[in-house]
């Protein structure tokens, strides 16, 4: 197509601002996290895109090996904050997809009707808060406040609609006759399930885990409710990296933030071959 | 090999109904087809024999035995879905394996099966391909393969080779044929191309929205259909229906009517001439035909089909060669008698 040299101009604006938006504040905290108190507090005369004097010292602060020149202690280090998230996150998610996943199935293959389906997602069309208190209480009768695995357990219980409704809608998208061979074969619906619909709903799976996982692995409202000491989550940490002296610790929340930032990458590189082959690709005639 | 068998099934989805009272009598060997337009039950029909759907009403037999609560894995039937259905996580091999190795097949006695039913089907050099990344040809034969490699009680077919292009389908359809004479096997067949259904099948049902119409052998059927849309469903071009006034008489327009009189008696609505049963002649006074306007002209190579109007309807003749017929110029129509079809008001044929 032949398109004029204002409109190209244009165009490439326009996508540069969009990436701006997007980048910038990613990039500022990236670069903060090395930056030396100096350059990022509000003492700080100077504002510098690059670190002048890059420097670790922000992640040793949260690590609790320096207290740099900040002349601050932290009650706790970001290790046991980190392990919370990783925990209460993994296995969230693992009780989402796992129950979801075979929920979306059976309601998939046999249900009849909308309305079980859609009374699933009502859980989400509560205000959280109203949700919340309640669920405290409950989990303090139980024992559970403060607990990787309280925590891991509501967020497998919030996110669920999530994992249900991208697998239904991946389960009703499959051709049933792939598993009707299946059947016709000798495979038993057990045997049908584990041996052809699972092996080919695994882009859908790893990409409806990765959903599941970033919800859970973000998530502040729940944790800071759920968790008082032992087991608060990264959000809930990053929340207290501050000082009546030196106000917000920005250095030390960028660094925490970057590290935040390291498992969802992870995962989204390692499933991305999954996410960009198509589902069924080849099962079929065309 | 065993016959399949329908007494009075019916299936309904809902309020649709889908198969009605079906009865009929698979021979064990034999290719039969079942054609019809669209949704008019031929899947369904497959998948009760395959026992993937349970008949609200009547029963399955398969070798004479009532099937009706046994599951498809026990029915020893094959299948080849319209969509083929290959499992897209495996390779061609996985895929043609699948039914022995299910069954648990000793290893040795796969191998030589897989490599057999490869050989014939001319696929041993794609076995290690996943299905993405063959051709819808090559596809094709997989799902043949895959239904080929084991010893069913027959197989069944459901419009396997429509996606593919008509050089190719004519190929298939032809080594369909030579595989299901040699194996000896039943095959059950579903197509909506009656070129196709004409070609292959020993046998034929034609149905319409989920009802059996007729049962016979293609030929028979098409020489001595048993309603106006058996008639229309076989034969391309389809065959002419012209209207019969009141009187028992085809309608004539002005001229002359094409056929004699006394063949016509009172309770005929509609009178049929296949378009190859229709003599075009040039118009000459006196001719006894009925005379009609040449309207267009389709020169096919072999055969040259001309559509004629007539006045008061439009008619399709189709002769061999290319004869020397100008558009426009006036023609005369006749047939032999003995070739005319006549149905009744509801379309049922009338055979004197």
């Amino acid at each position: 197509m032949n398109r004029s040299l204002p409109f190209e101009i244009f165009r490439y604006s326009v996508i540069t601002l969009a990436l701006a938006i997007t980048l910038i504040p990613t990039l500022w905290m990236a670069s903060m996290a090395f930056k030396p108190i100096a350059e990022w507090s509000a003492a700080g005369a100077d504002l510098t895109w690059w670190p002048k004097n890059p420097t670790l010292d922000n992640f040793r602060f949260i690590f609790g090996t320096s207290t740099s020149d900040l002349i601050v202690a932290l009650d706790r280090t970001a290790g046991k904050p980190i392990l919370s998230s990783l925990l209460s996150a993994v296995f969230g998610t693992l009780i989402a997809m796992g129950c979801g996943t075979a929920a979306a199935y059976g309601l998939s293959r046999f249900g009849s009707g909308q309305n079980l389906p859609l009374a699933l997602i009502q859980l989400r069309l509560f205000p959280p808060m109203a949700v919340m208190i309640p669920v405290m209480i409950m989990w303090a009768f139980l024992g559970m406040v403060d607990s990787w695995w309280g925590l891991a357990l509501i967020y497998g219980i919030v996110t669920l609609p999530f994992a249900f409704w991208l697998m239904k809608t991946f389960f009703d998208d499959m051709p049933r006759e792939i598993e009707d061979a299946a059947l016709v074969e000798g495979c038993s619906r057990g045997r049908v399930f584990l041996k052809i619909t699972l092996p080919m709903m695994r882009p859908a799976l790893a990409s409806s885990a990765l959903f599941v996982f970033i919800l859970n692995w973000s998530d502040y409202l729940i944790a800071l409710l759920l968790t008082t000491r032992e087991w608060v989550t990264i959000p809930v940490y990053m929340a207290s990296l501050s000082s009546s002296m030196t106000g917000q610790l920005y250095g030390a929340k960028a660094a925490l933030g970057l590290i935040a930032a390291v498992p969802p990458v992870i995962m989204g590189i390692a499933i991305q071959r999954h996410l960009v082959r198509g589902l069924t690709f080849g099962a079929l005639k065309q | 090999m065993a016959g399949i068998s329908f007494r009075n099934v019916s299936k309904r989805y809902g309020n649709t109904v889908a198969v009605q009272n079906a009865s009929f009598d698979i021979q064990p060997g034999e290719f039969f087809c079942f054609f019809g337009p669209p949704l008019s039950g031929k899947s369904t029909i497959l998948k009760l024999m395959l026992g993937l759907e349970t008949p609200d009403e009547g029963e399955v037999l398969i070798d004479g035995r009532p099937v009706n609560h046994i599951s498809p894995g026990h029915r020893n039937v094959a299948m080849v879905f319209q969509n083929l259905a290959l499992f897209p996580h495996m390779t061609a091999a996985e895929n043609v394996r699948f039914p022995l190795v299910e069954r648990k097949v000793p290893e040795a006695t796969i191998r030589a099966r897989v490599d057999a039913v490869a050989a014939k089907l001319h696929i041993a050099h794609l076995l290690h391909k996943l299905p993405a990344h063959l051709s819808g040809g090559e596809r094709q034969r997989v799902a043949i393969a895959r239904a080929l490699v084991r010893d069913p009680v027959a197989y069944l077919m459901d419009d396997p080779i429509s996606a593919l292009d008509a050089r190719l389908r004519e190929e298939t359809r032809v080594e369909l044929k030579r595989i299901q004479r040699e194996l000896g096997q039943t095959l059950i067949y579903v197509t909506h191309d009656q070129e196709e259904a004409m070609s292959v099948a020993d046998r034929m049902a034609i149905l319409e929205h989920g009802e059996i119409r007729q049962i016979g052998a293609p030929v028979d059927i098409y020489d001595r259909p048993a309603s106006r849309y058996v008639a229309q469903l076989l034969g391309a071009p389809m065959m002419n229906i012209m209207a019969a006034a009141p009187s028992g008489r085809p309608e004539t327009g002005e001229g002359t009517i094409l056929l004699p009189a006394e063949q016509m008696s009172g309770n005929v609505a509609g009178v049929g001439i296949r378009p190859e049963d229709l003599k075009v002649e040039p118009w000459a006074e006196g001719h006894a035909g009925r005379p009609a306007t040449v309207y267009e002209v389709e020169p096919l190579g072999g055969y040259t089909v001309v559509t004629l109007d007539t006045g008061s309807q439009k008619l399709r003749a189709l002769l061999r060669g290319q004869p020397d017929i100008r558009i426009d110029s006036r023609v005369a129509l006749s047939c032999n008698p003995e070739r005319v079809h006549f149905f009744g008001a509801a379309g049922e044929a009338l055979r004197p």
